[in-house]
Formats: C-alpha cells, sequence, structure tokens
C-alpha cells in the first residue's frame, strides 16, 4: 500500500512538474467548463435569426414581429420574394423564414396559412424553431381565435338581449290579439243574433198603400164619372158594378179589424214592415256596436301589427348581425392560423443530413492529430539539432510538414468521398468543390495542429492538446448543443470558428447545390486563416525556435552544474 | 591560418553566465580541443562557435581564406553554415531511416546532385566504415556506428569546419579509438575540426590546440606546451603506489626536494623540483626503511594532470 502510494506521490509530483501536462490535465477541464459556463450563461433562451417575410408590413406582421423580438429572437424582415430570405438561410444569415400574410385577421371561412421554410439539415435547430415560433404563432392563433369566438358570442349576446327585448312586445301582441280575439267572438255573437229577415221595402208599402188609396179615389171618381156619364143606364149599372167591385176588392181599412182587401193587406205589410224597421235598427244598434268592438279589434289589430314590425325589424337586424359573421366554420375559429413546414432542401437521408459535419470532423480530427504529430515528430527527431545547419529556410521546413500532412488527409479526403459517392449518388456533381473546401479546411486545421505542436513540448501533452482542441472545436459548432443558447457575445465569436465556417460551406454546396461562385467568401475567410497561421506558425517557430535553443542550453547547464555540485 | 576569430565572447542564460570573456583564434586545419568538466561551458562554447547560439556579448568571426577578411558569424550565418559540419553529443539522425537514406537525405537538404550523392555517400560509407550496414534502419545500430553514421552526415556535403561535441561519450574503448582515428583521417583530408570533450587522454590524442575552460573562463589555451606551461616546474611527477605503507611514504617524500605532494590514499603524486636526484633520494630511502611499494611510476605531466591542477586551482 505504501509502494502504492509512493508511487501515486511520484506520478503527481512529475505530472504538476510538467507544466505542459498540469495544465492540459487539470486546468483544460476547468478551462473547458468555465468557456462553457461563461457561453451559455445566459437568460436568453434563443439566438435565432428569424426571418419573416409578408408581401406588406401592416401593423399586425409589425406586431408579430414585435412577439418574436421580446422573445430575443433577432428578426430579419424581408418584403420581396420568399426566395430571398429561403437563399439566406442556405448561407446561414438566417435560421428559418417565416412566410406571413399581411394581415392575420381571418375574414372568410378560410384559415390564414403561415409557412415555416427551414433546414432539415440542422435537425436540432427544426424543432427548436418549430416549437419556439411555433408557440408565438399559437398564441397568436389563440387570440385571433379568442377575437373570432367572443365575435360570435357578443353577436350571441346581442341577440339574447333582442330576444329579451322583444319578449315583451311579443307578450304585449299577445294580449292584444287576445282582445282582439275576444272582441271579435263578441262581434260574431251580435251580428249572429241579428234578425234580418226583412219582409220587404216600406217605401214600397207606403207607396202601395198611396196607390191603393188613389186607386180608390180614382175609383171613386170613375163611380161619380159614371153616374154623370150620358150612357145608359144598364151601362150604367154594369160599369157601376164593375168599378164597386174594383173598389172591394182595393178594400179598405188600416188593417184593423174590418179592414180588407188590398189595403189590410197594404196596412198588414205595413205593419210588418214597421216591424222589420223596428228589427233592423235594433240590428244596427247591434252593427254599431259591434264596429265599435271590432274597431278596437283594428286597432289591436294595428298595434299587433306595429309590434310584429318592430319584432321582425329587431329580428332582421339579428339576422343580419349574425349574418355579417363570416367565420363560421369551427375550424376555422378554433384553429384560424394554419402552419406549414418547408424544408428548403430535397428530402434525404439523416447520412445527407449529417455528411457535411461529419466529413469536418474527421479532416479537423486527422488535421488536428496529424499536424500536431508530424511537429512533434520533427521537433523530438535526434535530427533537429541537425536541421539547424542545414541551408533550409524555416518555411520550407513548415511547408513541408503541411505537405505531408496533405498528402494524407489528401488519400483520407479521397477515401472518405470515395466511399461517400457511394451513398450519395445523387450528390456527386457536388463533390468536387466539396473536396476544395475539405482541402482548404484541412490546411487550416494542419496549422492548428502545427501551432500545438510547437507550443508543446511533451508528445502525449501536445496529442491531448490538440484532441482537447478539436473537442472543444466540435463543442461549440453547433453539431451537440445549439449555438443559439449561448451569451451572444460567445455566439459571434463562435460563428469565427473553422469548424463552423467549413460545416456551413459544405453544407451549403452539398445540400444546397451552392456553386463555389455563391460560397467564396466564406472559402476566402477559411483560405485566410489557413494563411494566417501559416503566417502565426512561422513567426512563432522563428522566436519559439531561439526560446527553445535557449531554454534547452540553460537546462543543459543547469542540470551540468547541479551534477557538478 | 586564421580560420575562426573568437573575441570577448561572453553568454549567460538569464541572470547565470556561462561563459565569460572567451578570446581565441582557430587556425585553419587544426583538431581544436574544448576541454571542461560537465557544465563547464565548453557545450555552450562550441554551439556559440557553430553558430547555434549568439553570444550575450562579443563576436565570433570566420576569417576568409581568400582575403583574411573577418565575417561575423551572426551577420553571415547563412553562408557560413554551408560550410560547417556539426555532429552534436547525442545521434542526429532519422532513426527510422536506413544509412543510406539518412545519408542521401542530409546530402540532398544542401542541394547535392544526384551524382555527387551517391559518390559522397559511397566514399563516407567507406571511410566510415558502414558500407556493409549501408541499409540498416539507424536505430538498429551500435552506439559505435550511430557516432560514425553522424559523422558521415556532417561530412556528406564536404564542409570546411567540423563541429564534434564529445564524441567519445558513452562508447567503449574500441569504439572511442575508432572515433578518434576517424576524426584524424576526417582532420587529414583538410577539415578543420573542433572537438569538445571531457574525454582528456582522447582529446590530447587527436588535438593540436586545446582550450581549458572552467567556470565559463578559458583557463589555458593553445597547443600542448603552451598548456602546459604555467605549469613547468610540474612538468614531471612520480607516483608511488605504496599500499598499507602509503602514510610513511608521505612522511619520506617530505624529506624530498619536492613542490608538491598529493595524496590521494591509494597513490602519492610527487612533483620533484629535481627528476633525477628526487628518484634517486626516493629509492634510497625506501630501501633504507625497508619499505616495499606495488608501482612506482615516472611521468610527463599530461592534458588531464594539467586539467586537474586548473581545476584544482580553481576549487
Amino acid at each position: 500500500m505504501k509502494t502504492l502510494w509512493l508511487l501515486t506521490k511520484k506520478n503527481l509530483k512529475m505530472l504538476v512538474r510538467s507544466r505542459g501536462s498540469a495544465l492540459i490535465v487539470i486546468f483544460a477541464p476547468l478551462l473547458l467548463i468555465l468557456l462553457l459556463g461563461l457561453s451559455y450563461d445566459t437568460s436568453t433562451q434563443y439566438g435565432l435569426n428569424i426571418g419573416v417575410h409578408a408581401t406588406e408590413q401592416s401593423p399586425e406582421v409589425g406586431s408579430f414581429v414585435d412577439l418574436l423580438k421580446q422573445e430575443e429572437f433577432n428578426v430579419v424582415s424581408y418584403e420581396g420574394d420568399v426566395q430571398e430570405c429561403v437563399n439566406e438561410i442556405k448561407t446561414g444569415i438566417v435560421h428559418a423564414c417565416v412566410s406571413v400574410p399581411s394581415s392575420f385577421s381571418v375574414q372568410e371561412n378560410v384559415a390564414k396559412e403561415v409557412t415555416f421554410y427551414v433546414d432539415p439539415s440542422k435537425i436540432n435547430l427544426v424543432w427548436m424553431i418549430q416549437e419556439s415560433v411555433g408557440e408565438k404563432f399559437d398564441l397568436r392563433s389563440q387570440q385571433i381565435a379568442q377575437e373570432l369566438t367572443s365575435n360570435v358570442l357578443s353577436r350571441l349576446a346581442s341577440t339574447n338581449d333582442g330576444i329579451g327585448n322583444v319578449k315583451g312586445d311579443v307578450e304585449g301582441i299577445k294580449e292584444k290579439t287576445g282582445s282582439a280575439s275576444s272582441a271579435t267572438m263578441s262581434a260574431k255573437e251580435e251580428l249572429s243574433s241579428l234578425d234580418l229577415r226583412a219582409p220587404g221595402s216600406p217605401e214600397s208599402i207606403v207607396e202601395l198603400k198611396t196607390s191603393v188609396t188613389q186607386s180608390r179615389e180614382k175609383i171613386d171618381a170613375a163611380l161619380d164619372a159614371v153616374e154623370s156619364a150620358n150612357i145608359t143606364s144598364s151601362t150604367k149599372s154594369t160599369l157601376r158594378k164593375a168599378i164597386k167591385d174594383a173598389k172591394l176588392a182595393l178594400g179598405t181599412g188600416n188593417g184593423t179589424e174590418g179592414s180588407f182587401g188590398l189595403a189590410a193587406q197594404v196596412s198588414l205589410l205595413e205593419s210588418d214592415l214597421f216591424e222589420a224597421r223596428s228589427k233592423l235598427f235594433a240590428a244596427s244598434q247591434k252593427i254599431e256596436s259591434t264596429t265599435s268592438a271590432l274597431d278596437n279589434s283594428a286597432s289591436a289589430i294595428s298595434e299587433t301589427n306595429s309590434a310584429l314590425d318592430a319584432v321582425s325589424g329587431v329580428l332582421t337586424s339579428l339576422q343580419e348581425a349574425i349574418a355579417s359573421e363570416k367565420v363560421t366554420e369551427a375550424g376555422v375559429i378554433a384553429a384560424p392560423l394554419q402552419t406549414k413546414i418547408v424544408r428548403i432542401s430535397e428530402e434525404g437521408t439523416y447520412l445527407n443530413y449529417l455528411f457535411p459535419a461529419l466529413l469536418i470532423l474527421v479532416v479537423m480530427f486527422s488535421s488536428l492529430a496529424l499536424g500536431t504529430t508530424l511537429v512533434m515528430i520533427e521537433k523530438h527527431s535526434p535530427a533537429f539539432f541537425r536541421n539547424f545547419f542545414l541551408p533550409v529556410k524555416k518555411v520550407t521546413f513548415i511547408a513541408s510538414i503541411y505537405c505531408t500532412n496533405l498528402v494524407v488527409i489528401l488519400v483520407q479526403i479521397a477515401v472518405i468521398l470515395g466511399i461517400a459517392a457511394f451513398f450519395l449518388q445523387e450528390s456527386i456533381n457536388a463533390f468536387p468543390a466539396v473536396a476544395l473546401i475539405l482541402f482548404v479546411t484541412a490546411s487550416v486545421f494542419t496549422f492548428l495542429g502545427m501551432i500545438v505542436g510547437y507550443l508543446f513540448t511533451s508528445e502525449e501533452t501536445a496529442t491531448l492538446a490538440s484532441i482537447s482542441l478539436g473537442s472543444l472545436s466540435l463543442f461549440i459548432s453547433g453539431l451537440l448543443l445549439p449555438l443559439e443558447g449561448m451569451a451572444p457575445i460567445f455566439r459571434e465569436i463562435i460563428q469565427l470558428n473553422p469548424f463552423v465556417i467549413a460545416e456551413g460551406l459544405i453544407r451549403e454546396v452539398f445540400l444546397f447545390q451552392a456553386s463555389l461562385g455563391d460560397v467564396w467568401i466564406k472559402l476566402l475567410i477559411l483560405a485566410g486563416y489557413a494563411a494566417g497561421l501559416f503566417i502565426v506558425i512561422w513567426i512563432m517557430e522563428s522566436i519559439l525556435h531561439k526560446h527553445l535553443v535557449h531554454k534547452f542550453m540553460r537546462k543543459h547547464h543547469k542540470k551540468h552544474t547541479e551534477k557538478v555540485k | 591560418m586564421r580560420f575562426i576569430e573568437i573575441k570577448g565572447v561572453s553568454k549567460k542564460f538569464g541572470k547565470d553566465v556561462v561563459l565569460q570573456d572567451v578570446n581565441l583564434t582557430i587556425e585553419q586545419g587544426d583538431i581544436f580541443g574544448i576541454i571542461g568538466k560537465s557544465g563547464s561551458g565548453k557545450t555552450t562554447l562550441l554551439n556559440l562557435i557553430s553558430g547555434f547560439l549568439d553570444p550575450s556579448q562579443g563576436a565570433v568571426s570566420y576569417v576568409s581564406s581568400v582575403d583574411q577578411s573577418e565575417k561575423d558569424l551572426h551577420d553571415h550565418f547563412k553562408r557560413i553554415k554551408r560550410h560547417i559540419g556539426f555532429t552534436p553529443q547525442h545521434s542526429a539522425v532519422y532513426p527510422k531511416l536506413t544509412i543510406l537514406e539518412n545519408l542521401y537525405h542530409f546530402g540532398s537538404m544542401y542541394g547535392l546532385k544526384k551524382e555527387t550523392l551517391q559518390r559522397n555517400a559511397e566514399n563516407l560509407l567507406h571511410f566510415t566504415n558502414l558500407f556493409q550496414h549501408k541499409n540498416k534502419i539507424s536505430e538498429q545500430l551500435s552506439g559505435g556506428m550511430l557516432k560514425r553514421l553522424d559523422i558521415a552526415c556532417s561530412l556528406m556535403h564536404k564542409p570546411k569546419l567540423l563541429f564534434l561535441d564529445e564524441p567519445t561519450a558513452n562508447l567503449d574503448p574500441i569504439m572511442e579509438r575508432d572515433i578518434i582515428n576517424l576524426i584524424k583521417a576526417v582532420n587529414e583530408q583538410g577539415i578543420t575540426v573542433v572537438v569538445a570533450s571531457h574525454h582528456l587522454e582522447s582529446i590530447e590524442r587527436v588535438s593540436s590546440k586545446f582550450a581549458i575552460i572552467e567556470k565559463g573562463v578559458v583557463q589555458s589555451y593553445g597547443d600542448m606546451d603552451a598548456v602546459r606551461k604555467p605549469y613547468l616546474q610540474d612538468t614531471i611527477r612520480i607516483n608511488v603506489r605504496a599500499g598499507k605503507d602509503n602514510t610513511k611514504v608521505v612522511e619520506i617524500a617530505k624529506e624530498l626536494d619536492v613542490s608538491r605532494i598529493l595524496d590521494s590514499g591509494h597513490q602519492i603524486t610527487l612533483f620533484p623540483t629535481n627528476t633525477g636526484s628526487t628518484i634517486t633520494k626516493l629509492l634510497q630511502r625506501l630501501q633504507d626503511e625497508g619499505l616495499s611499494m606495488d608501482d612506482i611510476e615516472l611521468r610527463k605531466l599530461s592534458l588531464k594532470d594539467v586539467f586537474h591542477r586548473i581545476t584544482e586551482a580553481q576549487e
């Protein structure tokens, strides 16, 4: 046990005294945690750049944009063709595009459509955007649904009020109709009780009576004339008799006892007529009273009509109010905004989407490790000292390490692309451009690896450092953790990560079929990195070489001095 | 003819003064030995002369054989280093390459053409006795072979000057002898050799001039006679091994005409002022006292002795 402890103690001492190892082994994880802590120490949940496309930047679109901005989204507005926004997803300027209608309010029975344009190769981002932006739309959709429902409910309420109001009128109408009905019934009864069997016209009876009287008088006159006439007596007597018969036929009296003949009949008729007149008078009286009842009834009916008109008016306005509500489909009211997701690249397998990242991953780690290893081999080679006296420029040595690396990396790229060509035959046209990007990427990471190699003295530490560098680069590439969750400042810095740039380039070329002409700026940045790093190595090698020589000599001297002592 | 002029050269590593005011001249065709203990500054001096290090003070100049003009090493290093071969203490070849590949590689770095490369490599392989091993991987070679390969690599471009740092370190006596012979052979080809070592016997055998360094200061410099000169009175010494009678012999020696007596316990070294009478008297006294001796040796002052004298004086 003691031996174990002693050995452990010795190992720890060696670890701590080897500054490079200590730095990497002990402090690298702490540094990593610190960096991650600083990176993700943000209350901002998302840092997505959302492109909002609308044909017209209406206040409603503005309020939606404000809603997104409140959630710390960076909103880029597009008015023209939505394709402009889609192209900027491909170049990574925006993470997603949302094409929104200029107005969210639903007028007809058709839900408004909101289209999301997303890059399916950024799976994590797609879900995040769908969830987060979709949430905003759901909220807006709920608001609109609420407005629509509120409209319907307010119309129902006003209808209810209208019905409540006309209900009293209808009750009044009912009463009035009841009284009109009873008045009509009593009129009916009155009228049915009328005896309108009239015996004849009283005037004609008077005339008849007058004419009877006149006829008698004329008969009397005819008798007188007969008597005075110079006619034979027989004639006279015959005439007298005839006239008397006629007079007898006309009768006499006023209908009372003793009356007879036509006069009596006329008198009888007259009395009948009088009776009829009195009946008719009674009937007239009845009719008069009935007319009044009917007048009341008519007025009640008229009032009823007015009331009915009012009710009808209310009902019409209610009907109009209900009819004015255009959105009547339950589905539209429940979901007035419908979202649609459009993938901006062709549907492919996950290999397609992961391919850019995988390529860069392989190239990054290979280049880093190889760059470091080759420098360490050269540095630790016994021939390193002899190389100092060779008439060869330092830059040639650096370039030779780079070229060695490239040969290996190019072989690797050829193998990877060869295998990839088998699986991704539809994307084979993009391979030359991909190869060029990989070449530049490999150069950048080779130089980074070489820097690590020049900085560290122990091979193990350098290898560990290059792996750590690769891991850090991977960690902050957005491949494992979304960059959008990071603090804005770190996000800006991380956009400069060569891994991020290279992966973006491959994605654009491979997934979106962008030409090199489309991505030349990013490619130039990457090439600039390579050139910059090459110069850094050049300068560093010159400085470090002298420093290392001095360090080596000082150590050498100290060691010998201590030995002598 | 002057080849290298070292004037007032000092070197510091931080506050640590490693070399102080070194003034030396190395002649063309010399085998110049730099001698010192470990940490004395000899490797630093070698590195300064070769241009691997820049002096903190002073200058190292190379003298043109044409017009004897002095060219500052620092200023003309690019041109001068083409004429330098350097064999460091530890192997400086690519261990994964074969002997021939190493020779070709270093030769080609000097821009030699293919024919020249082949010719030089073949000559050097024969010269260093490595021809039959030319296809062996370097890391599989023995220490002596590796040293020879190192020297061969340093000679591929036919330099005018060869620096050797501890060429015989960690070698057995036979290999050491081979290397010494090789150095001599190299020098015979007209190459000036500067060799730093603490193997004094080897250096003495091969070098024509020496610089003895102690604590960063050149204590003695010149050919063997010049180095010995300060110790002329001690040129001859008598080493006596008297075994158990050592103490008695020391007492007798004190009675003799000696400038100094060194008693290391198992050997007594006497520095006589008159060699002949001292030996006679010593032998007489020993006989009188009936003392026996294991060994008695009469020696001329060697480089090692001079070196010891110097280091003792410094201590």
